[in-house]
């Protein structure tokens, strides 16, 4: 119960948020939303399963590249549709590959997972009169349950009821994610992780179990790309480029993979941090890069472990 | 077919070759210091296309500053591999003051260690050298060009290959003929036992790392006159070195050899006969090996 | 891998009370200046390019902007108000649309300049649009963003076309290259390099009606090596190859070319080679290659006092001569303070955002590189110079001579017409 009101209260901070902070802080929220859903399926690979994907943000583009196809091409403006649809593409893209990914762990899968996401920007890339190539597809403006808001000036439409649609999305995801964390299978996942050997004589499919959190966390990963495409109103195929999936595997890091609310923590301090940063400096990828590198030397369980004060787990590899 | 339209096949056929062993040796020589790194730390080093970049920009300020104090400039080439090879020692730094931080942990963190060195690198270099494109200007043709088959080859191009393939013979005489080769193997192969051997591991891993990190800066000083340095560059090269060892299987420097003349070739073979499918060409042979054969042609065990 | 813990109730608490006191304290710390002024220093939004194959062309763009601004300080000002320059990176399009957004809520500038690549420009026209504020883009401009995205901008100012150059040189062509009849395209892969070859194409048909297009390239941003490309140009024997790189890659093929004499038998076009045009120097440049400056030439016979003063002073400091996109960068900023001044008045009262907007459409000045003007539809109008590479001059690197200067008058297509239209509509 008691963590019920704590969530309950974050909810009400980010809720409160727009009639409080300025204009721009609370379009800053946008990303936040989208990426922390990315991030909560992310962390299912990474914290729970063990897998560091290097590649994710390959369904990131999808999701995105599906609004955008939608909205533009296919006239369907619906977000509704448009999130179902980008799941659907995340997981249908997600089976194939998750298939091939997950018969191998560490550096391999991180490198296939490489291959796949760069393979997928390439295309998008290479094949401009389907795509836009470099300019892109335009992501217009969705319309929420069922209603059009082409009339409200953009910035209304953002901060208004696209925010607290983008909330409601993150909330019902979280709740999503938090039973499957706590259902047999994500203990099974955490098994696995710790154990895969044991995992197998316990009769665990660790192969099957891999693939479905691969699954999830690209249907994750889909949904939240698709989120990120209007605020923008535009995608393009650097949201596919693998530094991009670097960079949330870093905010996952910094907020810490090792509790579950860790990532949006992280999610959030990276793009605000970020923010700041790049006003201020613009040698700000120096500053993040040593800011990675204190965090996986000192504080690998991110922010979220600093401020429950655990000491760094230190893993042996033996 | 006339001997004129004959005469012109070869030639074209020695163009495509030799352009493709020309762009073999360079990624080689960007992969050769990753695949090093790998075989001994089993850490993928991210950083390596940035090490490559830092060599390039290097070799420039080398050889202007050559150039500027009055040298010949037929040696110029003499200050340019000194000053890739002396840069290396940029890897004593890395390793000792953040890589070794990170050798008890998860390989994931390892590579995010990578990661954030890529990171840094790129505005160190900016810092150093701006953003606008670096060049060692016209010395490229200061070797002059010589004709075979019909085709006309730069001398340096021929220089490069030839130092890709000395660098290779020179790291495979290494690892089979010289003590820290057999280390290097051993740890490679068996890390446990080799420290129960009595290997100082600490040690061999700063010579190791910056072994490879001289290999890539020593690669980008000297390939530089032939190209130029541009902003970024070493995250663009990370993608084609990655195809190259993931080809080649991780670790293996006979691997790294081959890999990067299978890409190599491949590529210029593909230009010439169906542009648009380079890239994605790579891509798909790169996916298609990992998940028929993970280790590559000549890796290790997989997972 | 560490266990994952169940965190109690109280740490949770404490985290998403880490997370509101965050909002809160983001909000409170990065407040600036919020009333719309009249009074205090005007302040100038600058989105530049900072990593990359483009960052060279945004440092050139800021370095324009620094040079006017600190002129226009010296000055006094522009209606007595000192001009402050707020810098923001331009990178992918979706954070460049952030700091854009930034610049107008959070640090509220007056205008906003900058703006290169095609796919920002596209993104930041509605964006730019819908927040009230202009913007003066410095380059990026493509047919989708003029005829799909943004046909009827109110606050967004565009470049000039994207492909001006390449019509540019396909009329040229046939004027300096004599007997062409198979033509080789070389470009980067991305929406610029297509178009451009589109465009050249085009216009190129229109003056030789059988010529051949026998090879087609397209190595993407950021290759460093094209000895195989090179191959598959001498296989082809064109009798002409037209690029259109604009960075480091302009130099290296040029280089990497005169390696193996590719020029000694074919003719050679350079669209856009300018822009780094002092790297391309007599060793490996041959005289005889067509070459385009886009919009400014340094070394024009014919410079204002003006121009010959800002490349004395940019070579002073920097120790490299100015490329074009400092002129972009220079007219955006010089028009909108003469807007400012134009709609001013004689009253000299500070305008309001539209009033300024009206008074840029159609307004014309003197640029660095002579006149350039806003045509109504907000698009830039100027002049495009490209020449024949010579080695007769005094610095290590070519220069052009004869020098062409193209009208957008003449090479660009008019408000509301259809590119391939337009061209195929030509009398030749």
């Amino acid at each position: 119960m008691k963590t019920a009101l704590a969530v309950g209260l974050g909810v009400a901070a980010i809720a409160a948020a727009p009639l409080v902070a300025s204009t721009y802080h609370v379009l800053l929220m946008l990303p936040f939303m989208a990426y922390a859903i990315v991030l909560l399926g992310l962390n299912l690979l990474f914290g729970y399963t063990g897998l560091v994907s290097f590649g994710h943000a390959l369904f990131i583009g999808l999701g995105a590249y599906a609004g955008a196809f939608l909205t533009t091409h296919a006239k369907i403006r619906s977000l509704e549709v448009i999130l179902l649809v980008a799941a659907a593409l995340g997981a249908l893209v997600a089976v194939p590959v998750a298939a091939l990914c997950v018969r191998y762990v560490k550096i391999y899968f991180g490198m296939l997972t490489l291959a796949f996401g760069m393979l997928f920007y390439t295309f998008v890339l290479k094949f401009y009169r389907l795509t836009g190539g470099d300019e892109g597809t335009p992501f217009l403006r969705p319309a929420l349950l069922g209603r059009s808001l082409d009339a409200m000036p953009k910035i209304d439409y953002l901060v208004g009821p696209y925010y607290y649609y983008s909330l409601g999305v993150l909330a019902l995801a979280a709740l999503v994610m938090w039973r499957i964390v706590h259902s047999p299978f994500g203990l099974c996942l955490k098994t696995i992780r710790d154990n895969p050997v044991k995992a197998e004589t316990l009769g665990i499919s660790v192969t099957r179990h891999r693939f479905y959190a691969f699954v999830i966390s690209a249907i994750y990963a889909a949904v939240g790309g698709a989120l990120l495409g209007p605020p923008t109103g535009n995608v393009d195929p650097t949201l596919a480029y693998w530094t991009h999936s670097g960079n949330i595997v870093f905010m996952t890091l910094l907020g810490g993979f090792t509790s579950f609310f860790g990532p949006v923590v992280g999610a959030f301090v990276f793009i605000y941090l970020q923010n700041w940063v790049m006003s201020v400096v613009p040698y700000w990828r120096l500053i993040f890069g040593a800011m990675l590198a204190v965090i996986v030397i000192a504080a690998p369980d991110g922010l979220v472990g600093l401020v429950t004060r655990r000491r760094p787990a230190l893993t042996g590899r033996a | 077919m006339d001997q004129r339209l004959e005469g012109v096949a070869v030639a074209h056929a020695v163009n495509v070759l030799l352009s493709g062993l020309f762009h073999a040796s360079v990624l080689f020589l960007v992969a050769a210091g990753l695949q090093v790194v790998f075989g001994v730390q089993k850490i993928f080093n991210l950083a390596c296309g940035s090490f490559y970049a830092l060599g390039a920009y290097v070799g420039v300020s080398a050889v202007g500053w050559y150039v500027g104090a009055g040298g010949p400039p037929a040696l110029f080439i003499v200050p340019l591999a000194l000053a890739g090879l002396a840069v290396g020692a940029v890897g004593v730094v890395v390793e000792r003051g953040l890589l070794r931080f990170v050798y008890d942990r998860d390989e994931t963190f390892q590579l995010l260690m990578t990661f954030a060195i890529v990171l840094m690198m790129e505005d160190a270099i900016r810092l150093t050298w701006g953003t606008a494109p670096r060049s060692t200007g016209g010395l490229y043709l200061a070797y002059g060009q010589v004709r075979l088959f019909g085709a006309t080859v730069p001398v340096y191009n021929l220089v490069v290959i030839a130092a890709s393939l000395a660098i290779a013979l020179a790291i495979g005489w290494l690892l089979a003929r010289t003590a820290f080769g057999r280390i290097i193997r051993a740890t490679a192969d068996n890390r446990e036992m080799a420290e129960a051997l009595g290997v100082d591991m600490r040690r061999v891993y700063a010579k190791v790392f910056t072994l490879g990190t001289a290999l890539g800066t020593l690669g980008g000083a000297l390939v530089i006159p032939a190209t130029a340095a541009m902003s970024e560059m070493g995250i663009e090269l990370i993608v084609e070195a990655f195809a190259v060892v993931v080809i080649g299987g991780l670790g293996s420097m006979r691997g790294a050899f081959v890999g990067a003349l299978v890409v190599g070739i491949l590529r210029a073979i593909a230009i010439s006969v169906y542009p648009e499918l380079e890239m994605l060409l790579i891509y798909l042979i790169v996916i298609a090996v990992l998940v028929a054969r993970p280790r590559g042609l000549f890796g290790g065990a997989a997972a | 891998m560490t266990r994952i813990h169940d965190t109690t109730s109280r740490r949770q608490f404490m985290k998403v009370l880490g997370a509101g006191a965050g909002v809160a304290a983001a909000t409170l710390l990065d407040v600036r200046a919020s009333h719309a002024q009249s009074t205090g220093p005007v302040k100038v939004g600058v989105l530049v390019i900072r990593a990359g194959v483009a960052a060279p062309v945004g440092a050139a763009g800021l370095r324009g902007t620094e040079w006017w601004a600190e002129r226009v300080n010296k000055a006094g000002g522009i209606l007595g108000r000192p001009v402050q320059l707020v810098v923001e990176e331009e990178s992918n399009p979706k954070d460049t649309v952030e700091r854009y957004r930034k610049l107008v809520l959070q640090d509220k500038v007056d205008v906003v300049v900058g703006g290169i690549s095609t796919g920002v420009t596209l993104a930041l026209g509605p964006v730019a649009e819908d927040l009230g504020t202009p913007w003066l883009s410095w380059d990026g401009t493509t047919q989708k963003g003029v005829e799909e995205t943004m046909p009827n901008p109110k606050w967004a100012f565009k470049s000039v076309d994207n492909e001006v150059e390449a019509i540019v040189a396909g009329i040229l062509t046939p004027k300096y290259f004599k007997g062409i009849k198979t033509v080789a395209g070389i470009g980067n892969d991305y929406s610029y390099g297509h178009d451009c070859w589109e465009s050249y194409q085009a216009v190129l048909k229109r003056y030789i009606p059988d010529v051949k297009f026998v090879l087609e390239l397209f190595p993407k941003l950021g290759v460093t090596d094209f000895t195989s490309h090179i191959a598959a140009i001498q296989q082809s024997k064109a009798d002409l190859l037209m690029c259109s790189f604009w960075s480091g890659d302009a130099t290296i093929i040029m280089k990497q070319a005169a390696a193996v004499g590719l020029f000694k038998t074919m003719k050679g076009v350079f669209t856009t080679a300018g822009g780094v045009h002092d790297s391309l120097k007599k060793d490996f440049t041959p005289e005889g290659l067509l070459l385009g400056y886009n919009t400014m030439y340094f070394d024009d016979p014919k410079a204002s006092p003006l121009l010959k003063q800002f490349v004395r002073e940019y070579k002073a400091k920097y120790n490299e001569y100015p490329p074009y996109e400092c002129d972009h960068a220079f007219f955006n900023a010089e028009s909108y303070k003469v807007a400012v001044e134009k709609a001013a008045g004689p009253a000299k009262k500070w305008p309001e955002k539209a009033q300024v907007v009206r008074a840029l459409e159609g307004l014309e000045i003197e640029s660095l590189s002579g006149r350039r003007s806003w045509r109504e539809d907000h698009v830039q109008m100027c002049n495009f110079y490209q020449g024949i590479t010579t080695h007769k001059n005094g610095y290590d690197f070519v220069t052009i001579d004869p020098i062409e200067m193209v009208s957008t008058k003449q090479a660009m297509k008019p408000a509301g017409s259809k590119l391939f239209e337009w061209i195929n509509g030509w009398k030749v």
